[in-house]
């Protein structure tokens, strides 16, 4: 063997070495979102802040290798979810899962308990999300947050005392109706009518007839995805002129650009855009810088700060020299408890929920504008 | 008053269902291919008619002929390279109901892909409703609906009644050999049933974008009703079809005077089973001797 081949050989044996090193430092975690089917366009939006989380961890060193996610198509079902969800831990062996949608969150907790891998809840509001065991937590306030504070709103500032529901007949719609049935009494106002829908329903000329019948002040509305646009259009189209009112899941590009939409209200958590702290201040700049055209949403907002309370847990066990594995990761959050994320504190309560203050908004017909800030309820 | 307004609104919509059940039921009684893919024709007429109206900006009667062109187009192809090859080679009725069915699920993947899953629908001031008198809201788009549906069905009746092709076409569903006894040609007859069964799902598309929307897998919906339209208004019987595809429009409407809104669907296939119980042969079919 000549000294060249001798050479030769090391240099490739330090460059396999090198490489190996590199590929074990290098973290992935899991994301199943909607990417596909009638929700399609939520997944696009959460992509949104957990890829963006992604560029800030890696580009600020915060682990010891490059963080990615791996996504899989939930379509928003909880068949896809449960294949995503396996996928996930057992193939690609994450240790962090970020999810969506309460029927694809609900299948897919056994398997986060079984795997002891903690999913990360951005926009699922169900109550009993709250109840899905230590390794499902929820980085945004669930929906007797958004009710509780929509409903005083609009009997006090809009005057509204005769609502109409109208909800999807399954867990978030059933939700809102128990939660509207005992709410609206003590604050004084009335539910006049709740008109149950499923899911698929297109038309909504007939529905209109019964809310127009019913003659409210107020029309609460608990579906998600594209048919929410639907039925604020034929609302409005068929002769519907009352205020419109519905929670977070109303955050949809679609919606933002309808124009019968205008002047609909609906309440996320409390996020100042404009807020001068940093954490937020560099998620919107990135923002509007990566995604130009864009406005930040509370949906990026909640995918980001998922991300990023992986990034920060890690960083704490790295210190330890624990590995990042799912167990650790909930220990480390018991342990912490509060982080700094993109519109202030966040604050785990031990059931793995978080408490926020709430924000009414207002579609204006080519935007949204926050027009109340309320208190945590 | 809310059951005039239910009824009008179940007026539009059962017209709508009726066009499409018509055509559904045009190329069933006269071919025997059960054409799933038929609902695709209507999936493949309103997205057209979107792409064409809402993003590329033509005028609405170009946009409207494209999507009749697009939706023959279709219906031609599916029986010249589709069921011809499958019959040529003594497929089953199975083999064809089958292959339909694959084609209707490319469809509505491809449509899928090109333009999103989510649903479109186009925006026009037709669907806006005036208020006729207290408390009943009409719009533009449900008097379209029905005279649309009226002048199509008048128009294929004259057409059957009083064209040879009509004669013949009326001949084919009877005995196919009596018509190639006579000279003509029954693949090319099967060839006129698609493209005038998938033309009268155009207006109903069309119509059904700009009111209630389109999504890529609103053919099923389109299949369901159009086949128990078909069932209960009596096989072969376009005017059977017609009624049937009103009637079911009506019911579903109707049904939000009694029952919360989440079983209008349901509605349809009590009416459907209500029929196979206690009048097999639909409206007006022909009792089948066993």
């Amino acid at each position: 063997m000549t000294t060249r081949s001798i050479l030769r050989a090391i240099a490739c044996a330090a460059t396999a070495l090198a490489c190996l090193s590199a590929q074990a430092q290098d973290i992935r975690i899991g994301a199943n979102f909607p990417l596909s089917g009638p929700q399609g366009s939520y997944g696009d939006v959460f992509m949104t802040g957990s890829n963006l989380a992604v560029d800030h961890i890696n580009a600020d060193k915060m682990l010891p290798g490059k963080l990615s996610i791996v996504y899989e198509d939930s379509q928003g079902t909880p068949q896809r979810g449960v294949i995503g969800m396996n996928k996930l831990v057992n193939v690609d062996k994450v240790p962090y899962v970020l999810s969506s949608f309460t029927g694809v969150l609900k299948a897919t907790a056994p398997i986060a308990a079984r795997s002891k891998t903690p999913i990360l809840n951005g926009s699922g509001v169900a109550p009993e999300l709250a109840e899905q065991g230590p390794f499902f937590w929820n980085v945004l306030p669930l929906i007797s947050f958004d009710v509780k504070a929509m409903l005083p709103y609009l009997i006090k500032e809009r005057k509204a005392k005769r609502f109409v529901l109208i909800y999807v007949d399954e867990t978030v719609g059933q939700a809102v109706l128990k939660e509207m049935e005992s709410t609206l009494p003590a604050a004084g106002g009335e539910l006049v009518a709740a008109l149950s829908i499923p899911a698929s329903l297109q038309q909504f000329s007939g529905i209109a007839a019964k809310v127009r019948e019913a003659r409210p002040d107020a029309i609460y509305i608990a579906s998600w995805g594209a048919q929410q646009v639907q039925i604020v259009k034929q609302l409005r189209d068929n002769g519907v002129t009352q205020q419109l009112a519905s929670f977070s899941t109303f955050v949809l590009p679609e919606l933002e650009a309808l124009p019968e939409s205008k002047g609909a209200l609906y309440t996320t958590q409390h996020v100042n855009w404009d807020s001068p702290d940093p954490v937020t201040r560099r998620f919107v700049e990135s923002f509007r810088a990566k995604y130009p055209g864009k406005q930040p949403t509370i949906y990026a907002a909640n995918f980001y700060n998922s991300v990023r309370l992986f990034a920060l847990l890690s960083v704490e066990l790295q210190k330890k020299g624990k590995p990042i594995t799912g167990e650790n990761l909930l220990a480390q959050r018991l342990e912490t408890k509060a982080f700094d994320m993109v519109g202030g504190r966040i604050v785990f309560q031990d059931n793995g929920t978080v408490a926020a203050p709430m924000q009414v908004n207002e579609y204006d017909g080519k935007s949204t504008r926050v027009i109340a800030v309320l208190p945590v309820q | 008053m809310l059951l005039l307004q239910l009824l009008i609104n179940g007026l539009q919509v059962g017209a709508l269902y009726a066009l499409t059940a018509v055509g559904f039921s045009l190329i069933f009684g006269s071919t025997k291919v059960f054409h799933f893919a038929h609902g695709s024709t209507f999936t493949i007429a309103g997205y057209v008619f979107y792409w064409l109206y809402s993003i590329a900006h033509l005028h609405w009667s170009l946009a409207t002929a494209a999507a009749a062109v697009a939706a023959v187009a279709f219906g031609v192809f599916m029986d010249r390279c589709v069921y011809l090859p499958i019959k040529r080679h003594e497929g089953s009725y199975f083999t064809v109901f089958v292959a339909s069915f694959g084609a209707a699920i490319i469809v509505q993947n491809a449509i899928g892909i090109v333009f999103g899953r989510s649903f479109i629908s186009v925006s026009t001031p037709l669907s806006a409703s005036v208020e006729l008198m207290p408390s009943l809201f009409v719009s533009p788009l449900s008097g379209i609906a029905i005279v649309c549906a009226v002048v199509f069905f008048l128009a294929l009746q004259v057409f059957l009644m009083r064209t040879n092709v009509g004669v013949a076409l009326r001949a084919l569903s009877e005995n196919p050999e009596l018509v190639r006894v006579f000279g003509m040609n029954p693949r090319r007859l099967s060839t006129v049933v698609f493209a005038l069964g998938s033309l009268l799902a155009v207006p109903a598309a069309i119509l059904t974008s700009a009111s209630a929307g389109l999504n890529p897998a609103i053919g099923h919906h389109v299949m369901l009703i159009s086949m128990a339209a078909t069932i209960v208004g009596g096989v072969g019987s376009l005017r059977g079809a017609a009624c049937a595809g009103l009637l079911l429009g009506m019911a579903e409407n109707l049904a939000l005077l009694w029952f919360p809104p989440q079983w209008t669907d349901a509605v349809s296939f009590i009416v459907l089973f209500a029929f196979i119980l206690f009048r097999p042969t639909g409206f007006f079919g022909r009792p089948v001797a066993s």
